[in-house]
């Protein structure tokens, strides 16, 4: 499939149907608050949800279920608008990734990787699965790896190409196991900041890049 | 603000499951989506013909907290929320529980819910979806930021929106039937057993390609369903 910057829609299903990870999740999400007609895709493939739980055979309840209910309601105050609208305002993140570092990307503890790279792990799942912030200085080259697993790569700040592909800010790249001699080359001038989520340890292939690996966490 | 200009026989509200079957599924004309939609809710409407929409009555419980309107509204879906947990893999008591959480969270969200944004059955799954994700991986669900404001509140005597809503969700359902069996096998691992691509693939011994666009195909198919029928 040639590269748009878009993730393909069988993401945006399986988010809509609750079957991603932490990680994939959070970085659908975050993706789609750049692209509004992703928003509009997944809204459609929620629909589905909507039409099963519409259409799925009615079961009976407890008998107290409603009087629970309804007791309930008594000691739940309404919640009004969105909570933090105003917090948001002030985050130049979009909002999904807002909500979960609960900061801004300056707040964050970065820790270096190599020359002009540093990253914060945000999560870790089963099989290894890593959800990480990457920030890298302009003009940096990132070590030429090849990849074992799947890597989503959204970009949040500045840019970088790979090849003849140029990757800006809201959109994706994905890295599979076919994806070898990967050599992103950040844009000149601003850093480049992405999430990435990471199913495999990458392969290094200079010795350099082996020695470090084990340090840089990838 | 007006009322809605309906009664409501509450006896004919199902609230332990005796909910009548659906009228029927094959023919989704207009009329039948609106009749099934409405099941066991016998509005007898006075003067004009306003009817009422699951739809209206959210709209009227975030207004004025309204009690009644919540009953009828948890007729409906606290059965329906409980089974589709239960087909999740919760256990009834698990599922009972969480179904009553989820109305719960509509009585208190309602003021969130914007008819023009998403369809109410819609809204709900995602509710849903969240709170099972929440239980099941004690995990937060990234959520879209579908609602970035807050519109004006619909009034329920524009009433043509929400009743179209109710027939789109009816829409789907028959559009489901028409995918082809390899399809439906994909949608359904995916919303019942929340299994990601690679559990798919592993699942039904398929490749992830396959698998991939499989689910890709089906949702273009379920899209242009529904382009059609708009």
């Amino acid at each position: 499939m040639k590269p748009n910057g878009l993730i393909p829609d069988e993401w945006l299903v399986s988010y809509a149907a609750g079957a991603l990870s932490e990680a994939h999740a959070l970085l659908v999400a975050t993706h789609a608050e750049y692209h509004p007609e992703l928003k509009d895709k997944i809204q459609e493939a929620e629909d589905i949800g909507g039409a099963i739980v519409n259409d799925v055979e009615p079961v009976s309840l407890s008998n107290d279920a409603l009087d629970n209910v309804l007791a309930r309601l008594d000691t739940t105050p309404a919640e009004k608008h969105s909570v933090t609208d105003q917090e948001i305002k002030t985050s130049t993140l979009p909002r999904p990734l807002a909500d979960y570092i609960n900061c801004d990307l300056t707040d964050l503890k970065w820790r270096m990787m190599g020359p002009g790279m540093s990253q914060v792990r945000l999560w870790t799942g089963p099989d290894d699965e890593r959800l990480w912030l990457l920030k890298a200085r302009g003009g940096t080259e990132i070590p030429k790896h090849d990849h074992s697993g799947n890597e989503m790569t959204l970009v949040l700040k500045g840019g970088y190409k790979v090849g003849e592909h140029h990757y800006t800010v809201g959109q994706i790249e994905l890295a599979d196991s076919e994806t070898t001699e990967h050599q992103p080359v950040i844009d000149q001038g601003e850093d480049c900041v992405c999430l990435v989520v990471t199913e495999a340890p990458i392969k290094l292939h200079s010795f350099i890049g082996k020695m470090i690996q084990p340090f840089i966490g990838l | 603000m007006q009322t809605i200009n309906a009664k409501i026989d509450i006896q004919t509200i199902p609230s332990h499951g005796h909910v009548p079957e659906r009228l029927t599924r094959q023919k989704p004309s207009v009329k039948h989506c609106d009749i099934s939609n409405r099941k066991g809710l016998l509005v007898t409407s006075k003067p004009t013909s306003d009817k009422v929409t699951h739809e209206d009555l959210v709209l009227k419980i975030a207004r004025e907290r309204d009690r009644f309107a919540f009953k009828q509204v948890f007729a409906h879906f606290a059965p329906r929320v409980k089974s589709y947990l239960l087909k999740l893999g919760l256990d009834d008591h698990k599922a009972e529980d969480l179904a009553q959480d989820v109305l719960v969270t509509v009585w208190i969200k309602a003021e969130q819910f914007d008819p023009k944004k998403a369809k109410l059955s819609t809204w709900i799954f995602r509710i849903s979806r969240n709170k099972f994700i929440d239980l099941t991986r004690k995990q937060k669900y990234p959520e879209v930021n579908a609602d970035d404001h807050l519109t004006d509140m619909v009034a329920p005597e524009e009433t043509d929106r929400p009743v179209e809503a109710m027939q789109t969700a009816s829409i789907v359902s028959s559009a489901m039937t028409k995918l082809n069996p390899d399809q439906q096998r994909v949608i359904k691992l995916s919303f019942y057993e929340e299994m990601s691509h690679s559990e798919i693939s592993a699942h039904l011994s398929l490749p992830l390609g396959t698998v991939k666009s499989r689910i890709r195909m089906a949702f273009q198919a379920l899209r242009r369903e529904l382009g059609e029928k708009e």
